[in-house]
C-alpha cells in the first residue's frame, strides 16, 4: 500500500542517484550517411534517434515560406515497443502534436534561421525506448543532429527536466518519478549565455519553489551541455582522422 | 559533474505482469557510518561507537518480524540494510514509519546501510531465486562488506531466522558470523529478559499463524486496487472508524472531513451496526465501506444504556434512519500499545488456557478483545499488561496479540496512573545521566554565574527597567515577567514582557531537547506532575527568580501615553534581574491601595520602602492600564470569555494546604493574561513575517454551526436566544443569557458553547491558507506560543524562530536554518496529539481519583455522597446531570433495567415504580401507580453517587436520582472544584496509607518503578496542577473545567 519513497533520509532516490546527479548520458553523431544530420542518444534508459534534413527549399505549399529566415520542421514520434506495454501509437496523436511544437520553438531560439531565408530545416526525432525525460531527451539528440549537419546555432540547445520532492529538486526524472506524483518542469537552455529557450510545466507549484527549481534545471542543463561537447569534439576527431586518411 | 557511478545495471521487476526495467546506479562511496572507518567516509549524523565487540546486520525477515525486539535501546551497533528497510517498506506504511524514527532517534544505536547502492555489497537477483533468498543474500554480502571496510577491526554477525542461511555462510568467512536470532539473544544478551520474552511471544505469533485454519467468521477484505478505484467512483467511502463509546459492541461511525461537502447525506458520518459489518476494523482505523441499500439503513440508539448490559432488547428508540455501511477493506491500521486486563480465573477459559491462548480484555471498551499466548496465564491472574495485536485473520472472531510487558495488579493507584499514561501513550521515563550531564550546574559550592561573553551580547535591562513577576502564590517556575515605564517626559510608555530564555540553555537537538521534544508539555496529573525539562532548568536557572540575574527574551512596546498606539517594537534577548516576585492578590491590594506587605522592601528603611512602594503601585497602574485598552480591542473583535472557574490553595510554612479559596477573579488576573497574549501575538506576527512558510503559529479554527444546536436549544428552554453566528454575536448573548436565581444556568451554557468549540491547534504557516490563521477564541489574526518555554515544547520552537527572525533581519545568516514546512508541521501534529493526550490523561486520572474517593464510602449513609445536581439535558430514559459540588457529570436514569421508572412522592423523594417515561423536548415525565413527575432543564435534584466497579475498565461513577427538589445543604454559591481538590488530597492520603500497610506487598516490576517519576505523591503537585489551571489559555482553561468542574 505504501506509495515509493522518491527520496530517502540518507539522500538517495530510487535508482540510487543523489539528488543533483544526472543519469548516464551516451550519444554518437553521424549514424545514418542518407539524412544530412543525425544522432543517436541514450540518457538513461531513453533512447532517441534525431535525423535532420536541409537546409533545402521549401517543400509542400510554398506559401509557408518566410523571406527573411528558414521554416523549422519538427516532427516527433514514438515508437510502439518504446514502453513497457505494445501500443500502436498513429500519428498526429494530440501528445505528439505538442511534442513537436515545443520542440519546434525550441530550435527556432536556438538555430540561426536568418541565414537560411526561404528554405525549411526538417528535424525528426523518434523515442525508441522511453523512460521519463522525453522531451529533454529529443532536443538533447536534436541538438547533435543539427550540429551533425552543419546547420550553425546559437548554441547547444541542452534540456533537462527537474522535480519537487520533499523540498529538494531533484535533476533529471526517470520514468518511476515522473510518475510517482512529482510536479516536474522541463527547461531548454542555450548554456552559454543562460538564455532559456523554453520552459514547460504542467503541475501545481508554489511560487515561491519556482526560482530553485529553474536553478536546478539549469545546473543540470549545463551539466548535459558538458556531455554533449565532449561527444562532438570525439564526433570531430574521428571525423579528421578519417579524413585524413 | 560529480558522476561517480560506474555499471549500468538493469533491474526488472514483474510487478503487474509488466516487464519493467529499471536503471540502478552503483557508487563506491556510500557512507558507512561507523567510528572505526578507514576510508573516511562522510559523518554527519549518527555514528556507531568503535568500542563494541561486534556489530550486528539482521536479516530482511528478521528486521521485518522482529523490530520490536531490535527496538531495545540494549542493543547497540545494528546495522540496518537497505535490504530490509524496503522489505519493511512493503509490509506497510505504518512499520516503515516506526523503522524510520528508530533509525532517527539518536538514543539508539543503529544505522541504516544503502547497501544496495554499494557498487561491491550489491548482488543482482539471479534468475528464479525467491525474494527471500535474495534478500539474505544481500544482508550477507553487505555484512561482508563490512568486516572488509573497516578492515577486520570489528566483527560483524548477522542475525536471520532461514536455517539454511546459516549452514550456507557461516564458515565463509571468519569475523563474519551468521547466528539465528534466538542463538544470538542467549549468547549476547543472557541477562536481557524482556527481550527474550517479547521474542519469543512473537515467535508464538508467527508460527499460530502458519497452523490457522477452519471457517472463516468475518467476509475477506477487498485487496487495494478494488478498494481505490472503489474509492474513485464512488461506490465505496473512506474515512476513520470511530466506535462508539456507549455501545461499543454494535454501533461505529466512519467520519471523514470531506465526507459532507461531496454528499450532505453523509454529513453526520456512516453508520457501522454489529460486529459482522465491521469486518475486524479496529477503532482509529482508516477503513472503506460499502453503503447498504436504504431499506437496511438504521439509526443511533438514543437511549442511555447502563454499562452492566451487554445486550438490550431491541425496544428502544433509535434516531432516523442514518446511512450505513459494513467495512469491505481497511486502508491503514491505527493499531498502537493497548492496556489490557487477564481475566479472572474461572471455568470458561479452561479449554483455552491449555493451549495457553487467553483471551483479554481491552481497558478501552471500543476495543475488541484479544486473543494472546502465554506462559505465565496463572501469574498474570487480575494483572493488568501492554499488549501489541498482530494480526486479525479472518477465520478468528478475536483479534491475535502478543503482551509486551506488565503494569501491575488492577485496581492498584499506581497499576491505574500508568494505564492512563500507558492508554494516552505518554511515556514519561526519569531523565537520564546523558541529559541531566548537558545541564548547566547550580549548587551552594559552585553557582552558577552569568557568563561575561553572553552578558556583552544581550541587552542589559537590570539596571534601567523595573521588572516584576505576577504569578500564583507559591510558584516555582517563572516563565514570565513584566516592565513598564515612561519614557520621553511621559509622552510615551513602555511595556516590556520578558520571558524565560530557555533555548540558550536547551540547544537544537540535544538529548534534552530530544527528551522534551518527545514529552512536547509537562504533564500534569492529579496527584502527580512530569516536567518536560529537567528540574534544575524548570525550578532554577530558566525560573525568573527575584532579585538573581536571569536570561530572558524581551518584548518591549513603545506606546504613545495617550492613543496607546504602538510606535516602536523591540524584540531581543536581554539580561534581566526581576525585583519583585509578586503574587496576584498582593497585586490587586497594591493597586486598589490597600496596606500590603511586600516581602523584598521589607528590610528596607520607612521612608525609602514608601518611595519603592510608589513607584511599583505606579507600575502596576500603568499596566492595567494598559490592559484594559488591550481588553477592550479584543473585545470590540469579538473574544469569548468562557467558563473557567479556578481555586487557589492556601499555604501554612510547612506548605500544608490549609484552605482552599475560589480564585477571586480579580483585575490583575486578566492584565497579565492580557499583556501575554499581546506578546504572543506580536511574536507570532514577527515570524510568520520573517519566515512566511515555515511558522510556528496556533490558530482556532471557528466551530461549525450545527455543533450549537444543542446550547441554542436547551438556551431556548430557559428563554434565552443565542445567536452563534460570529465570535462576538456569541459573546454577548451568551452575556445576556444570566439568570439572576441561578448563576449555574449562565454556567453551563457557557460550558455547552465550549463543548461545540473545535479546538485550538498549532500549524506550519505554510500549510494552511492565510485566512485559516485567525484564532476564534482571543479574535487575533495570528497568534502563537511563546511565554511559558519551560513547559511546552512549541514554545521553544517559537523562541528558536523568533531568534532566527532576528538574525536573517540583522542580515545574518541564521545559524541554524530554521527546520521546513514539512517538519514544522510534522512538529505541530506531534505537539498538538500530545496536547491532546495531555488533557485526556489529566481528565482521566482526576475521573479516578474521583472513583476512588467514593470508592471507599458507602453511599447508603455517607452524607458525602448525596449531593445537588442541575439538569442539563434530556435523553429517552433519562437525564443528563452536571453535580457542581464535585464536577461531576453524568446520566440519571428515569427508567432501569426492570422497566421501572422514578416515582416522586410528596415530599420529593424518589422510588421505583412501575410506569413509563414520556420524553419532550424541554422536559421528561415519568408516570406510575402513584402520580407523575416531571424533570425540566435547568431543574435542581438530589442525586446519590456511588461506584460502579468493573474488573477490567476504569470505573466510573453512578449517579442515582432521591429527590427531585434540591439538596437541603446544597449551596449554589459553593465553590465548585473545591471538592475536587480535596478529594484528590483524600485519596493519594488513603493510597499513602495503604502503601506503609503494604510493607510485605512484592516489589514493583521493574517497568512500573521505571514509568513513576515521583513515589509519593506529594502536596506540591496538587498545588501545581491547580495553579497550572489558573495560567491555561483561556479556552483551554475553560475546556478542562467544561470537563472537570
Amino acid at each position: 500500500m505504501a506509495g515509493l519513497e522518491l527520496l530517502t533520509d540518507q539522500g538517495y532516490r530510487l535508482d540510487g542517484r543523489k539528488a543533483t546527479e544526472l543519469r548516464k548520458v551516451q550519444a554518437r553523431m553521424g549514424v545514418f550517411a542518407q539524412a544530412d544530420g543525425s544522432a543517436y542518444l541514450e540518457q538513461g534508459n531513453t533512447k532517441a534517434l534525431a535525423v535532420v534534413y536541409g537546409p533545402h527549399e521549401m517543400r509542400g505549399s510554398r506559401s509557408r515560406a518566410l523571406h527573411n529566415r528558414a521554416v523549422i520542421n519538427c516532427q516527433y514520434s514514438m515508437a510502439t515497443f518504446s514502453t513497457a506495454e505494445r501500443k500502436r501509437r498513429p500519428h498526429g496523436d494530440r501528445k505528439s502534436t505538442e511534442m513537436s511544437l515545443h520542440l519546434k520553438q525550441t530550435f527556432e531560439a536556438a538555430v540561426m534561421t536568418q541565414l537560411f531565408p526561404r528554405s525549411q530545416i526538417d528535424i525528426y526525432v523518434k523515442i525508441l525506448q522511453s523512460d521519463g525525460g522525453n522531451y529533454s531527451v529529443c532536443v538533447n539528440a536534436a541538438t547533435l543532429a543539427v550540429i551533425d549537419a552543419g546547420i550553425p546555432m546559437r548554441d547547444y540547445v541542452c534540456a533537462c527536466t527537474v522535480g519537487f520532492v520533499d523540498e529538494t529538486p531533484l535533476a533529471d526524472l526517470c520514468y518511476a518519478e515522473e510518475s510517482g506524483g512529482v510536479s516536474s518542469l522541463a527547461l531548454a537552455l542555450l548554456p552559454r549565455g543562460g538564455q532559456i529557450a523554453l520552459v514547460q510545466m504542467d503541475a501545481r507549484l508554489h511560487q515561491d519553489h519556482l526560482e530553485t527549481l529553474i536553478e536546478a534545471a539549469m545546473t543540470a542543463c549545463k551539466g548535459v551541455s558538458k556531455v554533449l561537447d565532449e561527444v562532438v569534439r570525439q564526433h570531430l576527431q574521428e571525423a579528421s582522422v578519417l579524413s585524413r586518411e | 559533474m560529480i558522476k561517480t557511478e560506474k555499471v549500468l545495471h538493469l533491474k526488472s521487476s514483474r510487478g503487474r505482469k509488466v516487464r519493467v526495467v529499471r536503471e540502478h546506479y552503483l557508487r563506491e562511496r556510500v557512507p558507512c557510518f561507523s567510528s572505526l572507518c578507514q576510508a573516511d567516509c562522510e559523518k554527519d549524523g549518527k555514528v556507531l561507537p568503535g568500542d563494541l565487540t561486534h556489530y550486528v546486520v539482521p536479516d530482511a525477515e528478521v528486521v521485518v518480524n522482529y523490530l520490536e525486539v531490535l527496538e531495545f535501546p540494549e542493543l547497540q551497533g545494528v546495522v540496518i540494510t537497505q535490504t530490509a528497510c524496503q522489505a519493511v517498506h512493503s509490509k506497510g506504511r505504518r512499520f516503515y514509519n516506526r523503522l524510520r524514527n528508530l533509525l532517527k532517534d539518536p538514543r539508539h544505536d543503529c544505522v541504516l546501510f544503502a547497501n544496495e547502492f554499494q557498487e561491491y555489497s550489491y548482488c543482482p537477483r539471479e534468475k528464479g531465486e525467491s525474494q527471500e533468498k535474495w534478500q539474505t543474500r544481500c544482508v550477507y554480502a553487505a555484512a561482508v562488506w563490512y568486516y572488509n571496510h573497516l578492515a577486520g577491526l570489528m566483527n560483524v554477525v548477522m542475525i536471520t531466522e532461514d536455517e539454511e542461511a546459516v549452514s550456507r555462510f557461516s564458515s565463509l568467512n571468519s569475523g563474519v558470523f551468521v547466528i539465528r536470532v534466538q542463538d544470538y539473544l542467549q549468547d549476547f544478551w543472557p541477562e536481557l529478559k524482556a527481550a527474550h520474552e517479547l521474542y519469543s511471544a512473537i515467535t508464538q505469533v508467527l508460527q499460530e499463524k502458519e497452523g490457522e485454519d477452519s471457517q472463516r467468521e468475518f467476509s475477506e477484505h477487498l485487496p487495494a486496487e478494488v478498494l481505490e478505484a472503489g474509492i474513485k467512483s464512488g461506490r465505496f467511502i473512506q474515512g476513520t472508524l470511530n466506535v462508539s463509546k456507549h455501545r461499543p459492541q454494535n454501533e461505529a461511525f466512519i467520519t471523514n472531513q470531506g465526507l459532507s461537502t461531496k454528499n450532505p447525506d453523509l454529513s453526520s458520518g456512516v453508520l457501522v451496526f454489529g460486529s459482522k459489518s465491521r469486518n475486524r476494523a479496529v477503532h482509529g482505523d482508516m477503513v472503506v465501506v460499502e453503503l447498504l441499500p436504504k431499506s437496511e439503513w438504521r439509526g443511533k440508539v438514543t437511549a442511555l444504556t447502563e454499562r452492566q448490559v451487554d445486550e438490550k432488547s431491541g425496544d428502544e428508540s433509535e434516531t432516523k434512519a442514518m446511512p450505513t455501511g459494513r467495512v469491505v477493506g481497511i486502508l491503514q491500521r491505527n493499531w498502537r500499545d493497548y492496556v489490557v486486563t487477564f481475566p479472572p480465573r474461572d471455568g470458561t477459559q479452561s479449554q483455552s488456557r491449555n493451549s495457553q491462548r487467553i483471551l483479554v480484555i481491552p481497558w478501552d471498551r471500543r476495543i475488541p478483545k484479544i486473543r494472546i499466548s502465554t506462559q505465565q496465564a496463572d501469574a498474570l491472574q487480575d494483572h493488568r499488561l501492554v499488549v501489541r495485536i498482530d494480526s486479525w485473520p479472518s477465520t478468528s472472531l478475536y483479534p491475535n496479540g502478543h503482551s509486551v510487558w506488565v503494569l501491575g495488579r488492577a485496581g492498584e493507584l499506581e497499576t491505574e496512573v500508568q494505564t492512563i499514561l500507558m492508554e494516552n501513550c505518554i511515556h514519561v521515563p526519569p531523565f537520564s545521566e546523558a541529559q541531566l550531564r548537558e545541564m548547566p550546574v547550580n549548587s551552594p559550592e559552585n553557582p552558577w554565574t552569568v557568563d561575561p561573553a553572553e552578558a556583552a551580547e544581550r541587552r542589559d535591562l537590570r539596571e534601567t527597567h523595573l521588572v516584576f513577576s505576577i504569578d500564583p502564590r507559591g510558584c516555582e517556575d517563572v516563565d514570565d515577567t513584566l516592565s513598564v515605564r515612561s519614557l520621553a517626559g511621559g509622552k510615551l510608555l513602555e511595556l516590556g514582557v520578558h520571558i524565560a530564555d530557555v533555548t540558550h540553555f536547551v540547544s537544537e537537538g540535544s538529548l534534552t531537547d530530544l527528551e522534551a521534544r518527545s514529552r512536547a508539555t509537562t504533564y500534569y496529573l492529579a496527584d502527580r506532575r512530569h516536567d518536560m525539562l529537567p528540574a534544575v532548568l524548570s525550578a532554577d536557572l530558566c525560573s525568573l527568580l527575584g532579585g538573581v540575574d536571569r536570561y530572558a527574551m524581551s518584548i518591549l512596546w513603545e506606546l504613545d501615553a495617550q492613543s496607546l498606539a504602538v510606535t516602536k517594537v523591540w524584540f531581543g534577548r536581554t539580561l534581566i534581574r526581576s525585583s519583585y516576585q509578586l503574587h496576584y492578590e498582593l497585586a490587586q491590594a497594591l493597586l486598589n491601595g490597600m496596606e500590603a506587605e511586600v516581602l523584598e522592601l521589607a528590610r528596607l528603611d520607612p521612608e525609602e520602602q514608601d518611595t519603592k512602594l510608589t513607584e511599583l503601585t505606579e507600575a502596576l497602574q500603568k499596566l492595567t492600564h494598559i490592559a484594559r485598552h488591550l481588553r477592550a480591542q479584543r473585545d470590540r473583535g469579538g473574544a469569548l470569555e468562557l467558563e473557567g472557574v479556578e481555586v487557589r490553595a492556601q499555604l501554612d510554612e510547612e506548605k500544608n494546604i490549609t484552605a482552599l479559596v475560589p480564585r477571586q477573579p480579580l483585575e490583575v488576573h486578566e492584565t497579565v493574561a492580557e499583556c501575554m497574549i499581546y506578546a504572543n501575538h506580536w511574536v507570532a506576527r514577527k515570524i510568520q513575517e520573517v519566515f512566511p512558510y515555515q511558522a510556528l503559529l496556533r490558530r482556532h479554527p471557528p466551530p461549525r454551526q450545527e455543533l450549537f444546536s444543542q446550547l441554542v436549544d436547551t438556551a431556548q428552554a430557559r428563554g434565552f436566544a443565542m445567536n452563534t453566528r460570529t465570535n462576538k454575536a456569541l459573546a454577548d448573548s451568551l452575556d445576556r443569557a444570566m439568570d439572576p436565581q441561578d448563576p449555574l444556568v449562565n454556567r453551563l451554557l457557557r460550558m455547552m458553547a465550549t463543548q461545540a468549540m473545535s479546538q485550538a491547534v498549532y500549524f506550519s504557516t505554510g500549510a494552511q491558507p492565510e485566512d485559516q490563521f485567525y484564532h476564534y477564541g482571543l479574535a487575533l489574526d495570528r497568534y502563537t506560543h511563546f511565554t511559558s518555554p519551560i513547559r511546552r515544547y512549541a514554545d521553544m520552537v517559537v523562541h528558536r524562530l523568533l531568534t532566527a527572525a532576528l538574525q536573517v533581519e540583522q542580515g545574518a545568516e541564521p545559524a541554524k536554518t530554521p527546520a521546513g514546512n514539512k517538519d514544522v508541521e510534522e512538529l505541530a501534529e506531534h505537539i498538538n496529539n500530545k496536547n491532546r493526550a495531555a488533557q485526556r490523561a489529566q481528565n482521566l486520572s482526576i475521573g479516578l481519583f474521583q472513583c476512588l474517593f467514593f470508592k471507599e464510602r458507602d453511599p447508603e449513609i455517607d452524607p458525602r455522597c448525596v449531593a445537588d445536581g442541575i439538569i442539563y439535558a434530556i435523553r429517552d430514559n433519562g437525564v443528563l446531570v452536571f453535580i457542581p459540588e464535585y464536577g461531576v457529570k453524568g446520566p440519571v436514569y428515569m427508567r432501569n433495567k426492570e422497566g421501572r421508572v422514578v416515582s416522586a412522592g410528596p415530599d420529593g423523594t424518589c422510588e421505583w415504580q412501575t410506569g413509563s417515561v414520556r420524553r419532550y423536548t424541554d422536559h421528561i415525565i415519568t408516570t406510575s401507580g402513584s402520580g407523575s413527575a416531571t424533570f425540566r432543564l435547568f431543574d435542581h435534584i438530589t442525586v446519590r453517587i456511588s461506584v460502579l466497579s468493573t474488573n477490567c475498565h476504569a470505573d466510573t461513577l453512578n449517579l442515582e436520582v432521591i429527590s427531585n427538589k434540591p439538596h437541603r445543604s446544597a449551596a449554589p454559591q459553593l465553590p465548585s472544584s473545591q471538592g475536587r481538590s480535596q478529594l484528590v488530597q483524600e485519596v493519594v492520603r488513603l493510597a499513602e496509607e495503604a502503601q506503609e500497610k503494604a510493607v510485605q506487598r512484592p516489589k514493583l516490576p521493574r517497568e512500573e518503578r521505571e514509568f513513576q517519576q515521583s513515589k509519593a505523591p506529594n502536596l506540591y503537585s496538587i498545588l501545581e496542577e491547580i495553579r497550572e489551571l489558573a495560567l491555561m489559555d483561556l479556552e483551554t482553561a475553560s475546556r478542562v473545567c467544561a470537563t472537570t468542574a
